[in-house]
């Protein structure tokens, strides 16, 4: 019973100094909505992982003085419902300025609506959508989008002498946009798309897209899906022995691509803007520090995060301690070269579109590396 | 018992008024004293859903067809609200009629050749229905927008009086709720109801007594697709942007969840089932990585000791039947006294 009483008495104590701290320094709290539940939950445990580095980073480097930056994580299951409750509770919740999330396009949207309403600045580290970044003046992203990418990746294949491609993309809102982006401009530089098929989400049997754009005789095939279908996909090319080669969009890039397909995944060439293996020190210093906290080399998807953090975390220093979401906002449309370790990061501070530095990937003896 | 014996607190006029002065008075004066927008976004969820659990404990519940669908016609009424409002520009007055009416006509045409498969056949065939309903969302891409959903659904607008507050969209919704529920029980608590009720327990038997077997589940069936309508054309105007992904299997499953943890076939253990299954997602955020762990297992142990439900259909009959029936009198010299 004394122990109780005395363990109560410490705890009061510890209050009383902790609020007193807190009269000091002012906290400022970020919010992260993002999937720790559900199918997508491996991304968001990648983001959350990769936002604890970046502002361990950030205070190390001396932080906001006179403010404590915390970051709060909401698991939204990648799902619009859970996505829109959370954004209501963030935007009720006036000590946070400014939010991060969430993972997938449409669930972005869908608490773009409130955030556009209550005015609180987000910035999605992968909402890819055309339409995202128009919904208000208060939606950002930090990832490329396939505007940029497709004409990329494009012209890369006009330069290797390719002229008649097939394009085979994921039936979703980032897989329509990636393959129309891609057609166009590929189109526009001369060449000639014999085929685009799409596929819902869950596909894992290629083989009639394969004997289908098979047909119609591409040097190429341009893949817009992810590395679970990719895997499937090139396993299913090796086999049906499909001749002609392949290329992708960066979300392919994981090693899990290779772990899966295994030699069905030499010659893929790709872009990406994140490569684990880049010399540069902030690249290898982020790949360390991931890889000694949680034991696992970060991909694609932790490096955007790690820069959407890094992105938020500096347009706060530029604001200073008295920060609100206004200020905060034009502080992030005003991004400009941010050297992150996915590119260099620049918003256009009217469309607020990022623009990114890519380059080009090759796999070869199962592994990705970095070609001229 | 009989009428007159009843006084007090728990006359039935007043309790009615109660219920409605805590839908509409108490609930949303609660809510703005805590000054939640969070809270209403929650408790308008959560609306959405009764009308939606409720209108499937039609078919699953009273009726006894256990429909794996129900989250498709969510769709068509979400889909028909969204692309009146921002392709011609109609009113909310005009869109959720519209909806309902649309997903009930579909419910229907699609319940013709189903309505005469039995029990588990019936189940996969809704299952596909909803699976169709998806896809068609999803790649019907110059209708839907496909995948890209639907984006920037005006809000709801009532005779030049626009719901811009968390507090007027959430009037509307729980207006439009009551209503939905109070037809819904008016529905289920008459003979017609009773006759939906054979079918569920013995369809050979009610067809040999005289019931139109197959023509009362087309109508079952077409009512509560029509209410599914509603209450997507709700989610539509209210969050403003809807995508495929929000009317997948998986969310015919939650609503069914709802309906079965609830008590199925009772409709106040229906309410008590989205309850408890919008609100406990949200109230255990505080456990972290645990959070869906702890929401499965409260269901698992709702469903292991309570086995009929919150609420089984029984002991909500006899609630609502003492509570809400005055036209459950007992004459004298009559054996029938519901009508």
């Amino acid at each position: 019973m004394a122990l109780k009483r005395l363990g109560a008495i410490v705890a009061m104590a510890v209050a009383v100094v902790a609020g007193a701290a807190s009269a000091q320094t002012k906290q400022i709290v970020l919010g992260y909505e993002l999937p720790l539940s559900g199918d997508s939950a491996h991304y968001g445990e990648a983001f959350r992982n990769a936002a604890e580095i970046g502002l361990a980073d950030f205070k190390a480097a001396g932080g906001l003085p006179g403010a404590d930056i915390v970051i709060r994580y909401e698991d939204s299951k990648n799902d619009a419902r859970e996505a829109r409750n959370i954004a209501q509770m963030f935007a009720d919740d006036k000590s946070i300025i400014g939010v991060l999330g969430d993972f997938s396009s449409t669930v972005s949207m869908a608490a773009a609506e409130i955030y556009a309403k209550s005015g609180v600045p987000q910035l999605s580290q992968t909402a890819s959508h055309p339409d995202f970044v128009k919904i208000s003046k208060w939606q950002f992203r930090n990832i490329t989008t396939q505007s940029y990418e497709g004409p990329f990746n494009a012209e890369w294949m006009r330069e290797k002498g390719h002229t008649k491609v097939a394009v085979v993309a994921i039936q979703n809102d980032w897989g329509l946009s990636a393959a129309s982006s891609f057609a166009d401009a590929f189109k526009a530089k001369g060449g000639a798309i014999s085929s685009i098929e799409y596929f819902n989400p869950g596909t894992r049997d290629f083989r009639s897209i394969l004997t289908k754009i098979n047909r119609t005789k591409p040097d190429a095939i341009y893949l817009c899906m992810f590395y679970e279908e990719g895997a499937s996909f090139l396993q299913q090319r090796q086999q049906l022995n499909v001749a002609a080669a392949v290329f992708g969009a960066s979300s392919l890039y994981n090693d899990q691509l290779i772990a899966l397909a295994g030699p069905a995944v030499d010659g893929l060439m790709l872009s990406s803007n994140f490569v684990p293996t880049n010399p540069d020190p902030k690249v290898q210093a982020f790949v360390n520090a991931y890889n000694t906290k949680y034991g696992a080399i970060p991909n694609q998807f932790a490096a955007q995060a790690y820069d959407a953090v890094g992105i938020m975390l500096t347009a706060l220093k530029k604001t200073g301690v008295n920060a609100t979401r206004d200020s905060l906002r034009d502080a992030l449309a005003q991004t400009k070269d941010y050297p992150g370790i996915t590119g260099q990061t620049t918003f256009d501070p009217e469309t607020r579109e990022p623009v990114k530095t890519v380059v080009r990937m090759m796999v070869s003896n199962g592994k990705f590396s970095v070609v001229p | 018992m009989n009428a007159p014996e009843r006084a007090g607190l728990l006359a039935p006029p007043v309790l009615k008024g109660l219920l409605a002065v805590i839908v509409f008075v108490v609930l949303p004066g609660t809510l703005l004293t805590i000054g939640g927008g969070y809270l209403f976004q929650i408790a308008t969820t959560a609306l959405i859903f009764v009308i939606l659990a409720a209108s499937l404990n039609l078919v699953t519940g009273t009726t006894g067809l256990l429909s794996l669908g129900h989250a498709g016609f969510y769709g068509i009424g979400a889909y028909t609200a969204a692309l009146l409002s921002t392709q011609l520009g109609l009113p909310f007055l005009v869109t959720l009629p519209l909806a309902g009416l649309s997903a009930g006509i579909i419910g229907v045409l699609v319940a013709l050749p189903t309505m005469r498969l039995v029990s588990i056949y019936f189940a996969v065939a809704t299952l596909g229905i909803g699976e169709m309903i998806y896809v068609t969302l999803l790649n019907w891409t110059d209708f839907t927008h496909g995948p890209m959903g639907i984006r920037g659904i005006p809000s709801i607008e009532l005779f030049g009086w626009r719901a811009s507050s968390s507090l007027d969209e959430y009037l509307v919704v729980a207006t439009t709720a009551v209503i939905s529920l109070w037809a819904l029980s008016r529905l289920t608590h008459s003979y017609y109801g009773n006759a939906l009720r054979a079918v569920r327990e013995d369809d050979q038997c009610a067809n040999a007594m005289g019931l139109n077997v197959v023509r009362l589940k087309i109508e079952a069936f077409g009512i509560s697709c029509f209410f599914a309508g509603i209450a997507g054309a709700l989610l539509a105007h209210t969050g403003k942007f809807i995508s495929p992904d929000q009317f997948r299997f998986s969310e015919s499953i939650n609503i069914l969840a709802m309906v079965v943890v609830g008590g199925l076939g009772s409709l106040p253990g229906t309410v008590i089932g989205v309850l408890l299954l919008i609100i406990l997602p949200e109230a255990l955020r505080g456990a972290g990585d645990f959070r869906m762990i702890a929401v499965g297992s409260i269901m698992f142990l709702s469903i292991l000791l309570l086995p009929k439900g919150l609420l089984g259909e029984a002991s909500a009959l006899d609630l609502l039947r003492r509570q809400f029936g005055e036209a459950w009198k007992s004459v004298p010299g009559s054996n029938v006294g519901w009508r």
